[in-house]
């Protein structure tokens, strides 16, 4: 019973997060990109020219119908990867996307042999 | 002449150091129990002296003496009294002297308050310490020596930098330093004690109350930098994974593992090795952060102080440091025998620091790549916000829940807490979390995670704080801090989801409408002060339905001394919302970009943080009661 009363919350809260709608916030996008003229600024955060011109750049494709992936794209195509703060998953970049979960696994492995070697004596 | 004073007493202090590490040696030899009164009265003289020569220059930067460079550089006749103060450590070297200041005094008062540990141990720290305090000041006196004279004298400074005025920055580097610098304590005392094979549990309580200090001055510390950004940057937020943000969070992680691994040291006496490694870590990473913001290799806003032979200095120092201690760490190293059970205190402590190190390797990660990526295939990659709101986040979720049940577990045992509790408070959590949705509007699915797992925490502190009152066994310390991580958790948790941000631009007299509100250009008045020009905007938000009339002043401000323009923004703080707008203007036009920030709980989230680190101040207090 006590399950079946978690799951039912569970399911709800679910339903109301789906009925949310899928506009593009064009403030978060703004949040990933960097100023590249500025001393590490995202484009939301900076008041300078070439901010206002990303920005004008972000709406106008947002307002094209284009989706956030293909935004970013086309950004990185032009300005290249330096502009996004979230770096895309590449043979550059997978080190930086892998690391911290293999340090996660290993630790979790370390202390179950911990534990595990305890049972065994 | 402050110059020479000043240099005179630098010099004065690396005889001292090199003194102290001579006599300390020649104690060794000899069999007496005691350390002999000559180092103490030495470290006495060596501590005062540090501080005179910080008060020297303090007074230079007060008397505007500009023929001192640093002076100079980073001061102004016309500037206010207070920030002529603060700016003494507001500039690279003024705030290296710091440093070592730090440094002597907390060996001063570890040589003192350790009386009853082994004299060889004490001895043994003392030099490493004193080790560490001639590499600074060589480092201070040869590369970055704040009393180096320039002549002529100039008539007039080049004045400080203006988004440096500000008390929380002027209070921000002396709070992370003792946290930062603190933390040489340990690291010279971990390698006393690998030196002198001393006991782990007498270890552990030698150092615990210098980490307990570090940590609840690192987490002051990095709260002082994070209110100067939210408001003083104009950008809106508490924290921007900016590298130098990164940099002093770094060693906090480190030393958060520490704080709880050596609870089990003390108390059942294994971890020793492990967290002789946190030791050691936790200092390496405040070198290593200080090397990453002073060398300038970074991309970031605060490095306002970089040079590249700074960084070589540091480098090396720091490369040393690592390679000794490594050395030395394994030609001691050896395998101990522990006894530990699944569901026992000490392996929720070793949960605690298996998240903790993964934070750290994710921070550490990001902050570096990118150097890397740069360095060894001339690519750029940034690594901000989303890298690590898309790593950690989901992860945090799950030690939210260790941590609520940790504190639960009785040593050694086996036996496993109350479940049929928690699942009441999963349920009751879950509920809340559900109120909540429908209180504010929906929210993203992890979201609903973290904000379920942080009341979660929220509930069982708050049951655990009710038992400790019931049975007069106070743990009140570890309670308030978790409790409050809770909260902070729940507040960030809520100002993400519930935050609302717009940008547009506006003419004077235009209005806005967005949702409820209304934002009205009222006015634009050009105003003088005594070292800026500010033109400042009138702005009146309305909210039809809630009856909100508020007006909000933000302010572009140009500053001469140095000359720089600066956006000030203008924000109404509540218990419940911040509101918060920035203005800047646009090239070649009448129009002005304005942002416009809602922000919910911002208060909350810097009280949860000050009360987490009362925590760490209040089992300070609780253990010094013991011990005397």
């Amino acid at each position: 019973m006590r399950t079946k009363i978690i799951i039912f919350f569970i399911i709800l809260n679910f339903n109301i997060v789906d009925a949310k709608t899928f506009l593009i916030d064009s403030n978060k996008v703004f949040k990933n990109l960097r100023c590249l003229i500025c001393q590490g600024q995202s484009i939301a955060d900076s008041n300078s020219e070439f901010a206002q011109t990303i920005k004008l750049i972000v709406r106008d494709q947002i307002k094209d119908g284009k989706s956030e992936k293909e935004i970013y794209d086309f950004l990185i195509e032009k300005y290249g990867e330096w502009i996004v703060y979230k770096p895309p998953l590449n043979k550059v970049n997978f080190l930086l996307w892998l690391l911290p979960y293999l340090a996660f696994v290993t630790g979790g492995g370390i202390i179950f042999l911990l534990l595990k070697k305890r049972y065994n004596h | 002449m402050l110059s020479n004073i000043g240099n005179t007493l630098l010099f004065l202090n690396i005889l001292l150091g090199i003194f102290i590490i001579y006599f300390s040696f020649k104690n060794l030899q000899n069999k007496k129990i005691s350390i002999s009164k000559n180092i103490y009265h030495i470290c006495l003289f060596q501590s005062t002296f540090i501080i005179i020569c910080f008060l020297t220059l303090v007074a230079a930067f007060i008397i505007s003496d500009f023929s001192i460079i640093t002076v100079y550089q980073n001061s102004h006749s016309l500037k206010p009294f207070f920030y002529k103060i603060s700016g003494t450590w507001g500039n690279h070297e003024g705030s290296l002297l710091l440093w070592v200041i730090i440094l002597t005094i907390f060996s001063f008062l570890f040589l003192l308050y350790n009386k009853s540990h082994s004299r060889n141990y004490r001895i043994y720290s003392l030099i490493i310490q004193n080790t560490l305090i001639l590499g600074f000041l060589f480092f201070l006196l040869f590369n970055s020596n704040p009393f180096s004279a320039i002549s002529p004298t100039p008539k007039e400074g080049l004045g400080l930098n203006p988004i440096l005025q500000d008390p929380a920055l002027a209070i921000h580097p002396p709070l992370l330093y003792i946290g930062f610098v603190g933390s040489s304590i340990y690291f010279s005392a971990a390698i006393a004690s690998l030196l002198t094979n001393y006991s782990g549990r007498l270890f552990a309580h030698s150092i615990k109350n210098w980490v307990l200090i570090s940590w609840s001055f690192q987490t002051l510390g990095i709260l002082a930098g994070s209110i100067w950004a939210y408001y003083e940057l104009g950008w809106g937020g508490f924290w921007f994974w900016d590298p130098v943000e990164n940099a002093s969070l770094l060693p906090w992680f480190a030393m958060t593992a520490l704080l709880h691994s050596l609870i089990v040291l003390e108390k059942r006496n294994f971890l020793y090795f492990w967290v002789i490694i946190l030791c050691l870590l936790t200092f390496i990473l405040s070198v290593t952060g200080t090397f990453l913001v002073r060398s300038g290799i970074l991309n970031s806003v605060h490095t306002f102080a970089n040079d590249p032979s700074r960084g070589l200095y540091i480098l090396v120092f720091l490369s040393l440091m690592i390679f000794g201690s490594v050395l030395l760490f394994f030609n001691k190293f050896k395998n101990s025998n522990y006894n530990l059970n699944s569901n026992s205190k000490e392996t929720f402590i070793l949960i605690n620091n298996w998240f903790m190190i993964f934070y750290l390797i994710t921070v550490l990660l990001g902050t570096v790549y990118p150097i890397f990526t740069e360095v060894l295939t001339d690519h750029k990659v940034s690594v901000g916000p989303p890298f690590y709101n898309t790593v950690i986040i989901p992860i945090v979720i799950l030690f939210l829940f260790f941590m609520s049940v940790g504190p639960q577990t009785q040593w050694i045992k086996n036996k496993f807490y109350n479940l049929n509790l928690l699942f009441k408070i999963l349920i009751a959590s879950i509920f809340i979390n559900f109120s909540i949705i429908y209180l504010f509007k929906s929210y993203s699915l992890i979201s609903n995670f973290i904000i379920i797992s942080a009341v979660f925490l929220i509930i069982a502190s708050l049951i655990d704080l009710y038992k400790l009152f019931k049975i007069q066994k106070m743990d009140s310390s570890r309670v308030i801090s978790h409790l409050s991580f809770g909260f902070l958790i729940l507040f960030i948790g809520l100002n993400y989801n519930f935050s609302l941000e717009k940008d547009f631009n506006l003419k004077l007299g235009e209005r806005k409408k967005f949702d409820n509100y209304s934002l009205e250009f009222k006015d634009l008045r050009l105003e003088d002060f005594k070292n800026y020009k500010a033109v400042i905007g009138e702005f009146k938000i309305n909210n039809s339905q809630r009856n909100l009339n508020q007006s909000l002043y933000p302010e572009i401000r140009i500053y001469e001394n140095p000359s720089t323009i600066t956006y000030e923004a203008s924000i109404r703080s509540g218990l419940l919302k911040d509101y918060y707008i920035t203005m800047s203007n646009i090239d070649r036009s009448d129009y002005y970009n304005i942002k416009f920030q809602k922000k919910p709980f911002m208060m909350w989230i810097w009280i949860s943080v000050i009360f987490i680190s009362l925590g760490g101040f209040l089992r300070l207090f609780q253990n010094a009661k013991k011990d005397y």
